[in-house]
């Protein structure tokens, strides 16, 4: 028999990796146009491993039915899936420190989510799995957090070097 | 046997990357678009995207299936043509601020009281963003950004909700780029509306207005259930604060052509085609 709990759970949990993962995939492109590479570099990196996690998420659920839900019928704590990053975030000449501070942002945001999840299911192995993903979470997290520490400086958001938005007349 | 496979919303992308600037709120446009596509499991090869030209304009390219990027403003006009003489497909134009209520503006107001059976979807970010940043139709009076307008437009903006009411639009509707997902499922329903369904989305641009990014702690939710009476809805969209997401007003109405018209005999589009041949 189908635990419903479980698959609705795994649902999500394939959505939130999907989305955060084609952002990223869409992100590096722009900024790759922009000539942005170092942050574009950066989200590439994030899409693949984001790809790893939506593997991971597939092959637990692979013997599962899971719902299909419409983009506007998955319950999320905000607009959008907790890792995916908001397009309004973005700016062409955004430095790398601060791509890496959304992507934490993200990671945190996914982690809460889970822990959410973990906390108030009534499903024991929901609540198991939702756990073990809020743990993997918050170790993502704790890389990033190297990261952005690992940065040689503490430089402005914005990239002082590139160009202000052309406005020729 | 073919089997049939239900489509992802990444399956109805092109595959050509997009070019706008990161941020821009068209690639949330874009997002629901497929989104919505894939929930109603629409055919591809029965869907037409026509655009006329601005950044938002550049969408159909992005969409995997039949595209028309048209001229600056008629948009439209072209995608209202198609539509009567190929009633079967679904037909959707789109364009940004300065496309459809400045130089497209005669052919919205038309197109709002012809009511033919298709979606309009307005990517509004308040300015010409392609163009490098000069005030459009829906630029606040008093934006200064522009050395065109040092001191603001001056000139009060047009509110598109209002304007498609009072040309007699039967189905509006507003979304926002920071929700994709509400956007999606607007997109849904203006697609299966049975006329002439106008979306208005407060579509951010990043570059240009970067206080846009306000917008995300103003806008708010339509609670209530959308408004039939047009007397109502003029009220709604004369006093309200325009960051109202939601459907606002939906009325069904004969669409044109009326039921009883002549149907384009077989061969005559050929006909007609024939005649544009070099």
């Amino acid at each position: 028999m189908t635990n419903t709990a479980l698959a609705t759970f795994l649902a999500h949990s394939v959505e939130l990796e999907a989305e955060a993962r084609e952002r990223y995939e869409e992100l590096a492109d722009a900024m790759s146009a922009h000539h942005n590479e170092a942050v574009s570099q950066f989200f590439q990196r994030m899409a693949r491993e984001a790809e790893q996690h939506l593997a991971e998420v597939a092959d637990l659920a692979k013997d599962m039915e899971l719902p299909q839900l419409k983009a506007w019928e998955f319950n999320w704590p905000e607009a959008e899936p907790p890792e995916t990053t908001s397009y309004e975030a973005m700016h062409y000449r955004m430095s790398l420190r601060q791509a890496i501070s959304l992507a934490l942002e993200n990671e945190r945001a996914a982690e809460r989510f889970y822990r959410g999840m973990a906390g108030s299911s009534d499903d024991t192995d929901t609540a198991r799995i939702a756990g073990q993903f809020a743990d993997e979470e918050l170790a993502h997290a704790a890389q990033l957090q190297r990261l952005l520490e690992e940065l040689p400086e503490n430089g402005a958001n914005l990239r002082e070097e590139d160009d202000e938005p052309h406005m020729p007349e | 046997m073919i089997e049939s496979v239900r489509l992802k919303a990444k399956d109805y992308k092109s595959g050509v990357k997009p070019i706008w600037c990161p941020g821009c709120g068209h690639f949330s446009v874009f997002n629901a678009i497929t989104k919505a596509m894939a929930a109603l499991a629409i055919s591809k090869d029965d869907t037409v995207m026509v655009s006329g030209i601005g950044c938002s304009s550049r969408l159909p390219a992005y969409v995997d299936s039949y595209g028309f990027h048209g001229v600056h403003g008629r948009g439209l006009a072209i995608a209202q043509g198609l539509k009567v003489a190929r009633p079967d497909l679904t037909v959707l134009a789109m364009g940004g601020d300065g496309d459809g209520f400045s130089i497209g503006g005669n052919h919205f107001i038309h197109a709002c009281r012809r009511n033919v059976n298709m979606t309009y979807i307005a990517m509004d970010n308040e300015v010409y963003g392609m163009t490098k940043g000069q005030a459009s139709p829906t630029t606040p009076i008093d934006w200064d950004h522009s050395k065109l307008t040092p001191h603001g437009p001056g000139v009060r903006p047009f509110k598109p909700a209002a304007l498609a009411l009072a040309a007699g639009a039967p189905w509006i509707a507003r979304a926002y780029s920071g929700n994709p997902n509400q956007m999606a499922k607007l997109i849904a329903a203006a697609i299966e509306f049975p006329g002439f369904s106008f979306l208005h989305v407060m579509s951010q641009c990043i570059t240009f207005c970067p206080e846009q990014t306000d917008w995300k702690s103003i806008v708010h939710e339509r609670e209530e259930p959308a408004l039939e009476d047009a007397d109502e809805a003029a009220r709604l969209f004369l006093h309200e604060d325009g960051f109202q997401t939601g459907l606002l007003y939906g009325e069904q109405r004969a669409t044109w052509p009326p039921a009883g018209a002549a149907a384009i005999e077989d061969g005559a589009l050929g006909q007609l085609a024939s005649g544009f041949r070099v």
